[in-house]
């Protein structure tokens, strides 16, 4: 899948660099969360995805955080919980519709939804080392 | 993001532009030099709409603290006001959160600094309540419970800070805050020194010393040697002391901490007690208070003058003495210091009037300052 680079405007030094490098590792995870699961449409994915990087580099210097790859799980806490919002503003302004699938997922807390994604993650480091 | 959702205008987004770290903190240096009555509504929302920049502002308060703990204050709180204005447009996603628990955290480390805990207590309420509700956080009410526990400490409540310490210092632990874990670890040390553990006090800072986070953190690293060095002076190991003093002083200025500075003046003329040089005493008491004065931590100044008094009084400057102490009694009153009634005030105020000071009555309102701090 295509994607549009989210990430604009950074002067990189390394340190946004490690965190544009471990947001780009997630980006595919976002992707499928906000479009598959939440369903947003690509375009609104997308410009979700250039909030994100933002808020994630930003994020990650926080006092106390601690390494970039250890806030990835942080990560996918915020899309899920920028999408549930997001989904839930349009759908109350009667823009979109939702179905039962997507009710159910929007009542489910966001932080559960990324553990859920978390666990794909791993998952998928697991295989990734097993190689 | 589409077009209907613009129009709704969610979510209530900056203009994703970021600064470069450089530029946010000239822009963050820039808005702080500015004095307040030149700041216009442009250049406020110019500067501060930016959360590159808001952030940046919040490093340089925070760095800044222990030199100017008052102009620390007052930024916070302005800053504070300008995050929970729904009309401010603040970050993304939960950042508006934490910055309102970021603001309020550096005012209630600055007004402990300038010892008004009911508002530094007021100011962790608002800090807890924000950080609350943001993405991970756990480091943030960390260092909230480690700002109550100073507090607790600063109140005299010595057996609670003891008791609360190691929850506090497991969780600097688990989230590998080593730093803030050596922090807990130094208010360990000066709370067993308060509670008269002297031998426990002194071998906690020894090992601690040797920590290369602390050896990292010149500030920390700086206070921690001068702490050494009075547990030596204290022993009658004025060589030591003076030594351990030298090692400390160079430490000291690198750590740009102010505080630390005039804690090591202090310390420095207490060696000079100890060993019997009254005269030089005196001498590093006043540059020591003289510092705390520019630096505006009046209750520090306070107790130096009583310091200072005795001293005097030791030396037989007598008339010195009393303007010491004149000049400490209405800030004493001002910032109700001791509680009312307390006997060692009326006798040295009496005594004084009659030019005959009361050292007995000097000396327990300088203890009891000196506890209550």
């Amino acid at each position: 899948m295509e994607t549009e680079d989210p990430v604009v405007h950074i002067q990189e030094d390394p340190f946004e660099k490690e965190v544009k490098e471990i947001f780009q590792d997630t980006l595919g995870l976002i992707h499928i969360a906000l479009v598959t699961h939440y369903g947003l449409e690509e375009g609104e994915a997308t410009e979700l995805e250039k909030d994100l990087y933002l808020w994630f580099l930003r994020f990650c210097m926080r006092p106390g955080n601690s390494s970039v790859r250890e806030s990835r799980p942080f990560l996918l806490v915020a899309c899920c919980q920028f999408a549930r919002e997001y989904q839930r503003y349009v759908i109350g302004a009667g823009v979109r519709q939702s179905d039962d699938r997507l009710k159910r997922l929007l009542d489910r807390e966001p932080a559960d939804v990324a553990r859920d994604f978390s666990r794909s993650l791993e998952l998928l480091n697991f295989r990734y080392h097993d190689v | 993001m589409s077009e209907q959702a613009k129009i709704l205008r969610f979510p209530p987004r900056q203009i994703p532009e970021s600064l470069s770290a450089g530029a946010a903190l000239e822009t963050a240096q820039h808005y702080l030099s500015t004095p307040e009555e030149n700041r216009s509504q442009a250049f406020r929302e110019e500067s501060l709409s930016n959360c590159d920049v808001l952030l940046a502002i919040c490093k340089l308060l925070r760095d800044s603290m222990e030199a100017s703990p008052a102009t620390s204050a007052s930024e916070a709180t302005h800053l504070y006001r300008w995050v929970a204005n729904p009309l401010s447009v603040v970050g993304l996603f939960d950042e508006r959160e934490y910055l309102l628990g970021e603001t309020s955290l550096i005012a209630a480390k600055a007004s402990r600094l300038l010892g008004r805990k009911r508002e530094a207590e007021n100011w962790l309420d608002r800090s807890e309540a924000a950080f609350r509700h943001t993405v991970n956080p756990s480091p943030s009410l960390a260092g909230i419970a480690f700002e109550r526990l100073a507090l607790r400490f600063a109140s005299g409540q010595y057996e609670e800070t003891l008791e609360l310490l190691p929850s506090l210092k497991a969780s600097f632990r688990k989230l590998g805050m080593d730093l803030e874990h050596a922090k807990a670890q130094f208010l360990e040390a000066v709370t067993l020194r308060a509670t008269g553990k002297e031998e426990e006090h002194f071998s906690l800072m020894q090992r601690l010393e040797q920590e290369p986070e602390v050896q990292g953190c010149p500030s920390l690293h700086g206070q921690i040697l001068v702490h050494i060095g009075n547990h030596e002076a204290s022993l009658g190991h004025f060589e030591a002391a003076a030594r351990t003093y030298e090692n400390a002083l160079p430490i000291v200025l690198r750590g740009n901490r102010p505080v630390a500075l005039c804690e090591l003046k202090w310390s420095i003329g207490n060696a000079y007690r100890g060993q019997g040089s009254l005269s030089k005493a005196v001498e590093s008491y006043r540059i020591a208070k003289n510092d705390y004065l520019q630096l505006g931590f009046r209750s520090f100044v306070t107790q130096l003058s009583l310091v200072i008094a005795e001293t005097l009084l030791s030396l037989g400057r007598d008339r010195e003495a009393e303007w010491e102490i004149l000049s400490a009694l209405p800030t004493i009153e001002e910032e109700k210091m001791v509680p009312e009634g307390l006997a060692a005030v009326a006798l040295l105020r009496e005594s004084v009037r009659r030019r005959k000071t009361n050292p007995a009555a000097l000396r327990a309102l300088r203890e009891h300052l000196q506890t209550k701090a």
